[in-house]
């Protein structure tokens, strides 16, 4: 495996040393491209409480690609499928080099607090989502219970 | 008569076989007596007169050297004659001797034995009387042993016969073998001939019905009709015809004959009772030198400097005389199997091969080539080591040395004695010279006085060989010898014989300097114009002034009008560029007012260098001429349009000079090039040439080198080309090479930079020198266009490899490949006008249309490439105010948003002012790009302008011409001023790794000084910008400029002060201008932009700055762009045989080939 760059050594270093709240990002020993995730639900969203695992893997060209991330936890959300992939600008077409492992992270914290059913991936949340909110944030806050138990 | 017959058979085959065998002296006068007696009872009345108590036919078979005489009615020396002349009966014994030392002269053996002085002659001989003289020459030396100069010595009887005589002087002729021929006879009849009967041999002048000759022109010249009859006939003792020699035999027989070399008689030992025509007669011949072929004028000297040579359209008769003779001579002592006993070292072995080639292949000229079979080399004895030389293939004159042949060649001249003597310097020479420069000055001050060292022996002549004179004859008997001239030598190549010792002359006062580049060869020719100054008793040949002749155009007539000597005054041809460093370095190496010179340009008409040189004027006379190739040839011909009056030009063939030298001597390697027939007419008393490379790639390089040096006789050119030439172009190598070395050994000196001294030192102890080879990358854009061109250059490749027609493309190919190799260095150098237009031109011949669209593209192309940088260069600092500079100046300072290194590398900012690296920067847009993507800032998302990206430049506050940190000093704190520069693309791959190693040199080694070589000067003009841009000052020297200019920019470069900012000079160079001759030694880094073909001119140029006088390490980098072109040169220099054909001309066919399989590889 090449060197790792120094961006990405340094990103590491940093978020081990001044760690987001509510987020962590540990490296595998053995792929320091490969972190596991653990993203705190927010307060006042349907996953407060709830602590949800991540994947998230560093590709070679990265930064000028962004990373590739996923749910490994099980979640009722709009715009994460059952694979657990995330639809979100920043990992897509507005992905800039400038943006960081922490940035994202906070991206996708956010979007658990601020789902977006009107640009959904998993299309039948979306809809009960529309069609009756409250219930979706039932079964989004059961499933957090369910699966997500800190 | 029959029985006889029988019994003496097995005697006399065994005699004709034994020539010379030491085995102990028979007793032939018992067997041959009765046999003679026999014989004499059938004889006529002349044999009868002739019985004496010793019968004369036993003259014949016993006095070897006189045998014949009887019966030679020239020489009438007969005894009865002889006693009717002194009134008295004289023994044969006295007879005998006194014959011997009269020399066959009978009124002076009349008056010898009348006055007794006779009596006088040398001593009884030793049984082997020649080994006596033999130490004696090799002991003295002396060269002069003529017989005249013995004349007078004591003389001594010496009446014991049969064990030989000596002479006092070499008679009219002397015995040198015998051979055996079967003859055939021309005419029938019974007892025309016997065994042991006494042949003669005759060159009837008859005209000859049937040519049978060689050649054989129906020209009426006396040279054709000897050609046409070479019969020779024999006649019995009766003087009756009997037959003729076989015509193999006849042919050098007859031209022996002829040209007055031998004579020849003979006994028949084995013949029918009853000859029919065409029987064969066996004889024995023996053969006799004449006298006269060795006295002067015998024979007439090839003419020196004589231009013709065998390959001429028209053979003289002189050479054609010349040709027969040297045939004839080589063949005679191979049949009488008398082998040179001492023959000069190296050339011995393979000599007459030589000869019997040359004039084998002249025979072929002759013939027109119609058959290409060697007719003498068939003959085995003609080889003496017995390999025959395959036939000759028709080649180009001067074929190329391969590199390895070259070293061996140089070994010997290079073999240089640590131990040879030095001599110091005048005292008016201010310079200190290291030991083997001293050695070197006592070399060329030994050699311009023509001193022979004392420790070598004098080395006989190369072209000469000795021969011993045979003390026994066929019968085993001594022959008479002659006191003090046990040997003979021969010059195979002029057919000369002479008595005298050959001592190897070096007519030339001068040589070759050829020490390796930087060991100091102008300051060791300083400390000889310094320490070996011209007397006015050297006699100056001063030419008669007389009329001169125009036909003789356009050589100068040496005696035209008045050349006047110049007796203090050393002329210096150089290039152009070196003028003025042999100025400077003259003048460094004299103390102040000692040593006066002057660089002479010719056009400059002020002098009159007759008058100033001449030897009225010599107090006041410059020391030192130095002038260029150029003057000289222009010079020629202005000499040469006024019909070669020398006098009334004034310049410099108006001069006999003390001492003429060329530097850089190879500049005349082509002996056909009017420079080099130019610098032969300079007429001077010492002759030198200068030069690293005596031979560049052709042995006949080194002779336009001797040619100037006037060295006999190898600069006569029909020489050069039988002894070297033609053995080398016939694939023998190892002997042309070893005639090279003999030729050079005495004439050069040559040492080398890696010479050890025998304590292990290095001659010149030089600091080590890297190099290294730095691969680099083009740039996306760049390699776009390297590869267009690489693609079209491979399909016309291929297409003309398919059609057959690579060697009528070959310029195309080639000037495709040039643009290939321009394209790694820059692409906008393949727009070069120059190129284009051979690209045109190529383009036109082959395919009209598809060429133009190509054009089209390729321009597209490299407008792409440039459009970015059209607007250039551009300071914005004015446009935004500080606050966005000190912004963007502050952003630099941290990490690179996306590389995250902090401080950024070489920053650059977007049009939205967001920073990161360059690089960064440059590689995000890219990657947008290759994804169809709008560019967008990294950071505000906004779309990015490529041209609006800009380099941020840091300007250093002790900066030079910053006025603004200049009228502000010691303000420390003043944070660094920056400007932004609009990112050209302009830039390539290699300008750019050369700007980020002069910046880095600039960090780790301020001040250091570098030269930076391209072989294309357009190239040069492109990084020119890019040193201005990036502030590192820098100079210029190409061909392009002139002389003064030249020294004004090396002078400069020299005495460049560190700039402030840290930046050492840098010095741009053309390849070619500045690859010979020049001192860089004020640099210690050296960047070779661009491979060419043959490493050995990189590292020529790499020797300007590592040579003596550097006193630290150097360091080289070579730029090499990956995966392309200039990787696949690299291979090919490795390859030598390419090294050898790059450096000459492109035009031969033959190269052509040899470079199609180098292209071939270039292109895969």
């Amino acid at each position: 495996m090449a060197a790792l760059p120094k961006r990405i050594i340094k990103e590491t270093e940093r978020l081990m040393a001044e760690p987001v709240p509510g987020i962590s990002a540990v490296p595998h020993e053995d792929n320091l491209r490969y972190f596991d995730v653990k993203i705190h639900g927010p307060s006042q969203s349907p996953y407060e409480a709830g602590i949800f695992k991540l994947e998230l893997f560093l590709p070679d060209d990265y930064p000028m690609t962004p990373p590739k991330i996923r749910f490994l936890t099980k979640i009722y959300h709009p715009n994460i499928d059952k694979l657990g992939r995330i639809c979100l600008d920043v990992l897509k077409s507005n992905w800039s080099p400038a943006l960081q492992i922490r940035t994202i992270l906070l991206s996708i914290q956010a979007l658990l607090g601020a789902p977006n059913p009107d640009d959904p991936l998993a299309n039948d949340v979306a809809q009960r989502w529309k069609e009756d909110e409250p219930a979706a944030i039932q079964t989004a806050r059961e499933w957090t219970r369910q699966y997500a138990k800190a | 008569m029959d029985s006889l017959d029988i019994d003496q058979r097995p005697a006399k085959k065994r005699r004709f076989f034994v020539e010379d065998s030491p085995e102990p002296e028979r007793t032939v006068f018992s067997t041959a007596s009765p046999h003679n007696d026999a014989l004499s009872t059938a004889n006529t009345t002349l044999h009868e007169k002739l019985l004496e108590p010793n019968s004369s036919q036993t003259d014949l078979s016993i006095h070897d050297g006189k045998d014949g005489m009887d019966v030679d009615a020239s020489k009438n020396f007969e005894k009865e004659t002889f006693e009717s002349f002194v009134g008295d009966k004289v023994a044969p014994a006295t007879f005998d001797k006194l014959r011997e030392v009269s020399g066959d002269n009978m009124e002076r053996a009349i008056n010898m034995y009348l006055d007794g002085s006779w009596a006088n002659v040398p001593a009884p001989p030793a049984p082997r009387p020649s080994s006596s003289s033999i130490m004696n020459v090799s002991n003295s030396g002396l060269p002069e042993r003529t017989c005249q100069q013995h004349r007078t010595e004591e003389r001594r009887l010496s009446d014991i016969m049969d064990t030989g005589s000596t002479l006092d002087r070499i008679p009219d002729y002397r015995y040198v073998g015998a051979f055996g021929v079967g003859a055939w006879a021309t005419r029938s009849g019974t007892g025309l001939i016997k065994m042991g009967e006494a042949i003669k041999i005759e060159r009837t002048k008859i005209k000859a019905p049937v040519k049978i000759g060689r050649g054989g022109k129906a020209t009426q010249t006396n040279a054709a009709r000897m050609r046409g009859d070479v019969i020779v006939r024999f006649t019995n003792s009766r003087g009756e015809e009997v037959g003729r020699l076989p015509k193999e035999t006849a042919n050098w027989v007859s031209t022996l004959m002829d040209q007055k070399v031998c004579r020849f008689d003979g006994v028949c030992f084995l013949a029918p009772e009853r000859v029919r025509v065409n029987d064969t007669i066996e004889l024995q011949l023996r053969c006799s030198l004449l006298r006269r072929a060795f006295e002067v004028g015998g024979f007439q000297k090839p003419e020196d400097n004589r231009t013709t040579g065998f390959f001429e359209e028209k053979e003289t008769s002189d050479e054609k005389n010349l040709r027969l003779r040297q045939v004839a001579m080589v063949k005679l002592f191979d049949e009488v199997n008398l082998h040179p006993t001492t023959v000069n070292d190296t050339t011995a072995r393979h000599k007459r091969q030589g000869i019997l080639q040359a004039a084998e292949i002249a025979e072929q000229y002759d013939k027109e080539k119609e058959s290409k079979n060697p007719k003498f080399s068939k003959d085995p004895k003609s080889t003496q080591d017995g390999s025959s030389t395959p036939p000759e293939d028709e080649e180009e004159e001067g074929k190329e040395l391969e590199q390895d042949q070259l070293d061996s060649l140089y070994k010997k001249a290079q073999s240089f004695d640590f131990d040879t003597p030095i001599r110091e310097p005048s005292d008016t020479f201010a310079m200190d010279l290291r030991k083997y420069q001293k050695q070197a000055l006592h070399w060329m001050v030994s050699k311009e006085k023509d001193e022979k060292s004392d420790d070598k022996e004098v080395s006989m002549h190369p072209l000469w060989e000795e021969y011993t004179w045979p003390t026994k004859d066929m019968d085993d008997k001594n022959v008479p010898s002659v006191t003090n001239q046990s040997s003979f030598y021969v010059n195979p190549y002029s057919g000369e014989l002479s008595l005298d010792f050959p001592v190897q002359e070096q007519h030339c006062l001068g040589g070759i300097l050829a020490d390796e580049m930087g060991l100091g060869k102008t300051i060791e020719m300083l400390s000889l114009m310094h320490s070996f100054i011209g007397t006015s008793d050297i006699s100056t040949q001063a030419s008669q002034p007389g009329p001169s002749s125009v036909a003789n155009l356009p050589r100068l007539p040496k005696n035209s009008s008045a050349v006047a000597p110049a007796p203090s005054t050393t002329l210096v041809v150089a290039p152009m560029s070196l003028l003025a460093q042999w100025e400077s370095e003259a003048v460094k190496a004299s103390k102040p007012g000692t040593f006066k010179a002057m660089v002479y340009y010719g056009s400059e008409k002020a002098a009159n260098l007759q008058n100033l040189c001449c030897e009225a004027n010599a107090a006041s006379a410059p020391n030192l001429i130095i002038t260029s190739y150029g003057v000289v040839l222009s010079e020629f011909n202005q000499v040469a349009a006024r019909g070669g009056d020398r006098g009334s030009h004034g310049g410099l063939f108006s001069l006999d000079f003390f001492r003429v030298i060329l530097d850089e001597a190879h500049f005349i390697k082509n002996r056909q090039s009017k420079t080099a027939k130019a610098c032969y007419e300079l007429n001077a008393q010492h002759r030198w040439v200068l030069t690293g490379t005596p031979i560049v790639n052709r042995l006949e390089d080194l002779f336009s080198l001797v040619r100037f040096l006037r060295v006999e006789p190898w600069s006569n050119f029909s020489f050069w080309k039988t002894f070297i030439t033609v053995p080398f172009e016939s694939k023998d190598f190892l002997r042309a090479l070893d005639v090279v070395q003999t030729v050079l050994e005495p004439l050069v000196m040559r040492r080398t930079k890696d010479m050890k001294t025998p304590d292990g030192e290095a001659l010149v102890p030089l600091p080590p020198r890297t190099i290294e080879i730095e691969e680099l990358e083009l740039s996306k854009q760049e390699r776009e266009v390297y590869d267009y061109i690489f693609t079209r250059a491979k399909r016309t490749f291929n297409a003309t490899m398919e059609a057959g027609t690579l060697l009528k493309s070959y310029t195309t190919i080639f000037a495709q490949i040039l643009r290939l190799r321009q394209s790694c260095c820059h692409p906008v150098l393949t727009r070069n006008k120059a190129i284009a237009a051979e690209e045109e031109e190529a383009a036109a011949a082959s395919d009209v249309a598809n060429g133009l669209a190509d054009d089209m593209d390729l321009q597209e192309l490299i407008e792409r490439f440039t459009s970015d940088s059209d607007s250039g260069e551009q300071d914005i600092t004015n446009k935004f105010g500080a606050h966005v500079l000190q912004e963007i100046q502050s952003q630099a300072n941290n990490e690179c948003p996306i590389c995250a290194e902090e401080p950024m590398i070489e920053p650059a900012v977007t049009g939205c002012w967001h920073s990161a690296c360059k690089k960064c920067l440059l590689d995000y847009i890219e990657h947008q790009k290759e994804k169809h993507a709008l560019p967008l800032c990294f950071n505000c998302r906004e779309p990015i302008n490529q041209r609006d990206i800009f380099e941020v430049i840091h300007h250093d506050n002790d900066d030079e011409d910053d006025l603004y940190s200049a009228t502000q000093p010691g303000q420390a704190s003043t944070p660094p001023r920056i400007t932004l520069r609009r990112i050209g693309s302009s830039s390539s791959a290699k300008i750019a790794a050369l700007i980020s190693h002069l910046k880095a040199l600039r960090v780790n080694n301020p001040g250091t000084k570098s030269v930076v070589f391209s072989q294309f000067t357009s190239f040069l003009d492109l990084i020119s910008p890019a040193l201005t841009q990036a502030n590192i000052p820098f100079l210029r020297f190409d061909g392009a400029m002139s002389q003064k200019a030249r020294a004004a920019v090396l002078l400069e470069f020299a005495a460049s002060q560190t700039k402030k900012n840290g930046h050492g000079t840098v010095l741009l160079l053309s390849l070619r201008a500045g690859g010979v001759g020049l001192n860089l030694t004020a640099a210690k880094r050296v960047f070779m932009m661009d491979p060419w073909w043959s490493f050995a001119v990189e590292a020529q140029a790499i020797d300007r700055v590592h040579r003596m006088g550097q006193e630290s390490e150097v360091k080289v980098v070579r730029f090499v762009i990956g995966g392309s072109i200039e990787g696949r040169m690299l291979k090919i220099q490795e390859r030598k045989k390419f090294i050898a054909s790059s450096l000459g001309m492109m035009s031969e066919e033959e190269k052509k080939m040899q470079r199609i399989e180098d292209i071939k590889d270039l292109l895969s």
